[in-house]
């Protein structure tokens, strides 16, 4: 069973792009998103997130990254519905009123949110963090510290999650009952940051040791012992959506419905 | 050759030694256990010969440590990792990849080994590791005992004259730490690799090492082979080393007068000693 | 009394991690359950206290199944050594440290407080002292004390010696089997099998999820057959006296195991010599 956002083993086309590029076009669906506020345009790039999805094997996690985006959203979209006033009016409200485009608006926030957010963590779940570090170095030429940084950080993300849980059970064995409501459980887990701090530190430390005798200060733009190269696949997926963003631009122009700048400043 | 002379340390935070006049001759291709009680100084023995202390532990350092032939406070540290691999006691958190095969490459790629010569070298260290089989698994899948390997692996590529590990089997079952050995003994006895290996399990040094070292109250209290070293059996229980029941038993027998010869490791040899004994 | 009755337990619903255990834990009993790593001792440990329910079977815990009681209810019954007392340490005195069940079970401090001066006492603690400075057999003697001062019947261990070098590990093993003399039930896992053979009456052999032995010390030691199936060695002692069944028989039927049996060895062999010289 994969968890959040872990590296989940395939052979797809997606998993054997490039990283960067994966990086490069999942941005740029990304952009292509507040880039118009046509609703066909943004469900067809959400059609296109699944379709992506359903290529790697992995729609039962692009559901729940939608679901969980969708619910992040939803504050959003009040904002947009409460302050929206256009189209046929529904419900007066003191400062204007919900009509008919305050409802379309609040939905286009959030299939927007979703149909972008969806391929940036599904470059997650197809790329090897190693391989994307190591491709931001090589090709991007990022100083190998700070993709070293990233690696890490991301790296004890589970080892101390799971130091946590250990915490927690071994809380549990003595009489903590956790299963309560939020405040109080986060009351009771105040004190057991102390053996989660004491640990990390251990382990950071001795992380950082076991990098040093392996020779992380010698490691150059040029150690990293894969080459990733661009492939025809590459350009094309990148060129297919930089195409996006046209569509969504002209879309602007040709139909009426605010300037990007406008979507932006709608979509915050 | 690890050469320590005079060595002794005390970490800058603390108020008394962790070690004091330390003298000891590590020869080349020799397989070192190192054991004592805890805080004993036995950890920082190994970083001493690792070129940690003083390159990541500040402290006051007297004597010298001459590594091949580095002295550990003049070279850098990763001049002295080229010649000496070590393991750490936590492997989860030197682990730097998701996936055993870049954990192999990691430092291969570090120390710029020629890029041709790559791919025979991480074959070869799982093979010597016999983890062939795991070389595109994902590390968090592995057993313990799998990720001490791993860890192993990722050194022994890089082809130390020098390997040093911090207690390899704390967390691993009997049946797996009786192989980490067998198989290191055999790598570093084929490629004439020195191994320096803190344990606490006696019964495996006694079966591996060919030099005992044990320290007490940061010095040395006894060096020399393990049947040298296991005659004194009733000293190094009274200073907290563990001593094999098999050792124990003839220890007694020859207090007693039944027996004259060398000390034993094992419970062969203590079978075969008592049917002498008995005959 | 612990009852597992036909208990299988997974972490994912899929693969079972131990798989249809029977077998019951009266009340004074020092079970030790060995085996390799990965073969489910653990999981089966984290079940006797019920950090982990059985997705299949019941454990009662004096007749009441696990699933049914309470997580302080539940503290009360077993109390649970884990392997790294770091995991369990985070109180910034000892002294609170051995307070902090008490308080997580709501017991009223006027109780509480004579108990915990009591085991400071016992186990020489500086009751001031913090907890993370202390070295690592300390800790590991401290996250004992603070489950043993809250008197549970049962004390599940796991891995108790782990980390620790023969003084430590030989004060702690002391201590709990001075707790098993004053009539508390000891279930531990342990992989050191001379610890075993010292302190452990009773012995469940686990191999891939299931139960391969289950027996007093001595007689599962001894079993090569079932040791072979979970890929154990006997303690050194035992097999040497196995070894030498021949030569002395009287070796054999003395249930030898532990440390103190080296005496009996030793005087088995002499006693033999000294016939053989007359």
């Amino acid at each position: 069973m994969a968890k959040f956002l872990e590296y989940v083993p395939g052979d797809s086309l997606m998993h054997r792009m490039n990283p960067v590029a994966k990086v490069l076009c999942a941005l740029l669906i990304s952009i292509a998103c507040f880039c118009t506020s046509n609703l066909v345009f943004l469900c067809a790039v959400l059609a296109i997130d699944f379709a992506l999805a359903a290529s790697c094997h992995m729609t039962k996690q692009a559901l729940g990254l939608a679901k969980a985006v969708a619910i992040f959203s939803i504050i959003l979209a009040l904002i947009a519905l409460l302050t929206t006033s256009t189209g046929t009016q529904l419900v007066a409200l003191p400062w204007g009123y919900i009509g008919t485009g305050s409802i379309l608006a609040a939905i286009t926030v959030v299939i927007r949110l979703v149909a972008c957010a969806v391929p940036l963590f599904l470059v997650m779940y197809v790329t090897q963090l190693n391989d994307l570090a190591n491709s931001f170095c090589k090709i991007l030429h990022v100083p190998y510290k700070y993709a070293f940084t990233f690696t890490s950080a991301v790296h004890f993300i589970p080892v101390f999650m799971n130091d946590m849980s250990q915490i927690m059970q071994a809380q549990t064995a003595r009489g903590v009952e956790f299963d309560c409501g939020f405040v109080k459980k986060i009351r009771l887990m105040a004190p057991l940051c102390v053996p989660l701090l004491i640990s990390s530190v251990r382990k950071t430390n001795s992380a950082a040791i076991a990098a040093e005798v392996r020779g992380f200060n010698l490691r150059t733009r040029d150690s990293g012992f894969k080459e990733y190269p661009f492939t025809l696949v590459d350009v094309v997926c990148i060129l297919a959506c930089a195409l996006l963003i046209v569509v969504a631009v002209a879309l602007n122009v040709v139909l009426p419905g605010g300037t990007i700048f406008m979507n932006l400043l709608a979509s915050f | 050759m690890i050469y320590l002379k005079d060595f002794s340390f005390k970490y800058a935070e603390h108020d008394n030694f962790a070690l004091r006049d330390i003298s000891l001759i590590i020869p080349d291709g020799c397989f070192v256990g190192i054991t004592g009680a805890a805080g004993s100084g036995k950890s920082t023995l190994t970083y001493a010969m690792n070129g940690i202390i003083p390159h990541c532990y500040p402290g006051d350092f007297y004597g010298s440590v001459v590594v091949g032939s580095l002295d550990t406070v003049e070279a850098s540290l990763t001049d002295i990792s080229r010649l000496v691999g070590s393991v750490c006691q936590d492997i989860d958190s030197q682990m730097v990849s998701s996936v055993v095969e870049d954990e192999i490459l990691y430092g291969l790629e570090n120390f710029g080994v020629a890029k041709d010569e790559i791919p025979s070298r991480v074959s070869e260290a799982l093979e010597a590791m016999g983890i062939s089989d795991l070389r595109s698994r994902s590390i968090d899948s592995l057993s313990g005992g799998q990720k001490q390997k791993v860890a192993l692996a990722a050194i022994i590529a890089l082809k130390p004259r020098i390997l040093l590990l911090d207690e390899p089997t704390a967390e691993l079952d009997p049946a797996s730490s009786f192989n980490v050995f067998s198989l290191l003994k055999n790598y570093a006895t084929e490629h004439g690799m020195t191994v320096v290996v803190v344990e606490q399990k006696i019964a495996l040094l006694a079966d591996f090492a060919d030099k005992l070292v044990i320290v007490d109250d940061g010095r040395i209290r006894f060096d020399g082979t393990p049947q040298e070293v296991l005659s004194h059996s009733d000293e190094l229980l009274d200073i907290g080393v563990n001593v094999p029941r098999s050792t124990s038993l003839i220890n007694r027998l020859r207090k007693r007068g039944l027996y004259r010869g060398a000390a034993v490791c094992d419970v062969a040899d203590a079978v075969r000693v008592c049917k002498e004994v008995l005959a | 009394m612990i009852e597992f009755k036909n208990v299988s337990a997974s972490y994912d619903d899929e693969t079972p991690v131990v798989d249809g255990l029977s077998f019951q834990i009266s009340d004074g009993d020092f079970v030790a359950f060995v085996g390799t790593n990965g073969a489910g001792k653990s999981t089966t440990m984290r079940l006797v206290n019920g950090l982990l329910k059985p997705t299949c079977g019941q454990v009662l815990i004096d007749g009441t199944p696990t699933t049914s009681l309470r997580t302080s209810q539940l503290a009360q019954r077993v109390g649970f050594l884990f392997q790294n007392p770091d995991r369990q340490i985070c109180c910034n005195t000892v002294r609170d440290e051995l307070l902090f069940g008490f308080t997580a079970q709501g017991v009223d401090s006027a109780q509480a407080i004579p108990r915990v001066n009591e085991m400071i006492e016992r186990f020489g603690f500086d009751g001031d002292a913090e907890p993370f400075l202390l070295n690592r057999g300390t800790r590991q003697l401290l996250a004992l004390a603070s489950i043993v001062v809250m008197r549970p019947p049962t004390i599940v261990l796991d891995e108790p010696t782990t980390g620790l070098d023969y003084r430590e590990c030989t004060k702690v093993m002391d201590l709990i089997s001075e707790l098993h003399m004053a009539g508390t039930t000891v279930i531990m896992v342990c992989h050191d099998m001379e610890v075993v053979g010292d302190y452990a009456k009773r012995v469940i052999a686990m191999t891939a999820s299931h139960i391969v032995a289950d027996g007093p010390t001595f007689d599962v030691l001894r079993n090569s057959e079932v040791l072979q199936r979970a890929h154990l060695l006997p303690p050194q002692i035992t097999d040497i006296s196995m070894k030498l069944t021949e030569d002395v028989p009287e070796l054999h039927q003395s249930s030898i195991a532990c440390a103190d049996t080296l005496q009996q060895m030793e005087d088995a062999i002499a006693s033999r010599v000294e016939k053989e010289v007359r």
